[in-house]
């Protein structure tokens, strides 16, 4: 029984020049940049993934509002594409083809329509795909780590430079030929190699603890250098696909920025939490930990900017918003330093995605006209 | 007739766990393998048959004011008697069910028809029920054992079907608990699309 109805949009009901199209294309071109980025840096199959996962994210998005028997035009409007860019951003280069496509279908699948479509939706689908990936398949997820081309021919290759770290590489179980290990897991190493340390102080070995506290903080003095944080800036590192070029990332950020599309508090206040907490215990002991390192490295640059950020699953009052950005901030913090991943970008911003709806319960801003109490 | 229909209801209609939505822990917990869901099952679908025959045949002597008590020493009494049994000749079973089988005891799904039936309807109509439901409660756990298996090992019944290919990067999240919870989703949803198609209720 079709008829015709009066089509009703989500609130809020502004008048404005913006539509989600022309946000999601918005978004889509700043994320371009650093796609060129990682086309460069790990080979044209960083773009085929890139490819497929877009492709497998419109596709389940269709198919999914075909089944529901709700207009597809909702497929094309953007934010399936960006979905899928983010998604295939956050798996390594070094994944077999079919991961991406698993990954974005469950996004729009399950992360998205399942709630009901865009606007709806309670995590990040991205994230949320991401996250599925991560459970499903954690060998590929956390081994395929391509290292850039440059280094793969032997030339320029900056671990080298820094001479220890090199050597503390090759003793990691999976390093092969053509992979490296990305900056936080060589950090996270430095962390180990720590507690190894202490165990090798209580078991009275302090010869060997010594020379095992040597080389952590060696590590940790290598990876701030001068030099780790220009790889860093241009991207020149192993990382999922669209993390690693700090630079085109912050150059899509200032364009979104420009075009009144991203709203600046979540990123600060999520990045100079990071930073702050990374000076007070990302370290080996207390405020000495290195900030800059811990900005530029990982995920944080492409999660502050484009998913801590997304509007459908971020609080609504700014207030609430700074609240998001410090809890995702310190979360991640918390994972980099204690927890079992290298990287605690991801998981951090969908468990503050979750608590969403009480900050914003709490977090209301004054109605006009509303009387202060007198009790 | 109401006999028949005292144990075919627990089976569809009310399915405790699609409709009721009870004993959903168990339901979750043991569901990794189509062997351990039927393991689960009859020994949910025995305790709950022989709780209910013996609710029954008491339900006019037990007190009202401590009939829950009364309730819980009958069902302990039979689990303690599975707990038992399966430690003695399915030392494997018992082993991969662990902490679940004692936890039967608190199976809202056996408490629940105990003092939702048994406790007023007479003893055979309430062992079909509990025959039902018991079924019903296994048909469930198989049905999502199936796909967690089948998805998160290859395998059903541990027996080879996806081969070995697929076996050497499974959907490992089907066997986690998150793919207990996704899938449980979609099938209650499944369920609510025919219940809404049939034009039932709400």
């Amino acid at each position: 029984m079709e008829h015709k109805r009066f089509e009703l949009a989500m609130s809020p009901h502004v008048g404005t020049h913006q539509s989600t199209r022309k946000i999601m294309f918005d978004v889509v071109i700043a994320l371009l940049p650093a796609l060129a980025a990682a086309t460069w840096f790990f080979g044209p199959g960083a773009l085929l993934i890139v490819a497929l996962s877009v492709g497998a994210a419109v596709l389940a998005e269709y198919l999914c509002l075909k089944f529901m028997k709700r207009p597809v035009s909702f497929a094309f409007d953007g934010s399936a594409i960006v979905t899928g860019i983010l998604l295939a951003y956050n798996v390594p280069p070094g994944v077999p083809w079919w991961l991406p496509i698993l990954g974005s279908a469950f996004a729009i699948a399950v992360g998205k329509q399942a709630f009901g479509g865009l606007g709806h939706n309670i995590v990040n689908p991205a994230l949320l795909g991401r996250a599925f990936l991560m459970a499903s398949f954690p060998i590929l997820m956390t081994a395929g780590w391509t290292a850039p081309e440059e280094w793969r021919n032997g030339q320029n290759n900056p671990w080298e430079t820094n001479g220890i770290v090199q050597e503390e590489l090759l003793e990691m179980p999976n390093a092969d030929a053509i992979s490296g290990a990305t900056p936080l897991n060589v950090l996270k190493q430095s962390f180990d190699l720590d507690k190894s340390a202490d165990l090798a102080n209580k078991e009275g070995n302090h010869a060997e603890a010594l020379d095992l506290e040597a080389r952590a903080s060696g590590i940790r003095h290598a990876l701030s250098q001068k030099s780790t944080y220009l790889n860093l800036l241009v991207g020149r590192r192993g990382g999922c696909i669209g993390e690693t070029s700090v630079l085109l990332l912050l150059a899509g950020a200032l364009f979104l920025i420009i075009r009144g599309v991203l709203e600046i508090r979540l990123p600060i206040s999520y990045l100079g939490t990071v930073a702050i907490f990374a000076w007070v215990f990302g370290g080996s002991g207390w405020f000495n930990g290195d900030p800059i390192f811990h900005v530029l490295a990982g995920g944080v640059i492409l999660g502050g900017f484009f998913m801590v950020s997304d509007m459908v699953t971020t609080p609504v009052t700014p207030k609430g918003r700074i609240i998001f950005g410090i809890g995702a901030g310190l979360l991640t913090m918390i994972i980099r330093r204690w927890g079992g991943y290298p990287e605690g970008c991801s998981y951090s911003i969908l468990l503050m995605n979750l608590v969403t709806p009480l900050i914003d319960r709490f977090i209301r801003p004054k109605v006009f006209g509303e009387v202060k109490e007198n009790d | 007739m109401s006999l028949m229909k005292d144990l075919t209801n627990g089976i569809y209609k009310e399915n405790p766990v699609f409709k009721l939505a009870l004993g959903m822990c168990p339901f979750l917990a043991v569901t990794t393998s189509v062997e351990n869901a039927l393991g689960m099952g009859a020994a949910a679908t025995f305790v709950l048959i022989a709780s209910n025959f013996l609710v029954s045949l008491f339900r006019n002597l037990i007190p009202s004011k401590v009939r829950i008590p009364c309730y819980i020493v009958i069902i302990a009494t039979f689990v303690t008697l599975v707990d038992m049994v399966m430690h003695a000749y399915l030392p494997a079973l018992h082993k991969s069910l662990g902490i679940f089988i004692p936890l039967i005891v608190v199976n809202c799904i056996i408490l629940g028809r105990a003092e939702g039936f048994a406790n007023r309807h007479p003893v055979l109509n309430s062992v079909a029920d509990g025959i039902g439901m018991g079924i019903g409660f296994t048909m469930a756990m198989v049905v999502l054992a199936t796909f967690r298996e089948l998805l998160g090992n290859g395998t059903w019944l541990n027996m080879d079907v996806l081969g070995s290919a697929f076996q050497n990067q499974p959907l490992l999240i089907a066997i986690l608990a998150p793919g207990a919870f996704i899938l449980l989703s979609f099938i209650m949803g499944f369920f609510k699309i025919l219940e809404t198609r049939k034009g039932g209720c709400q």
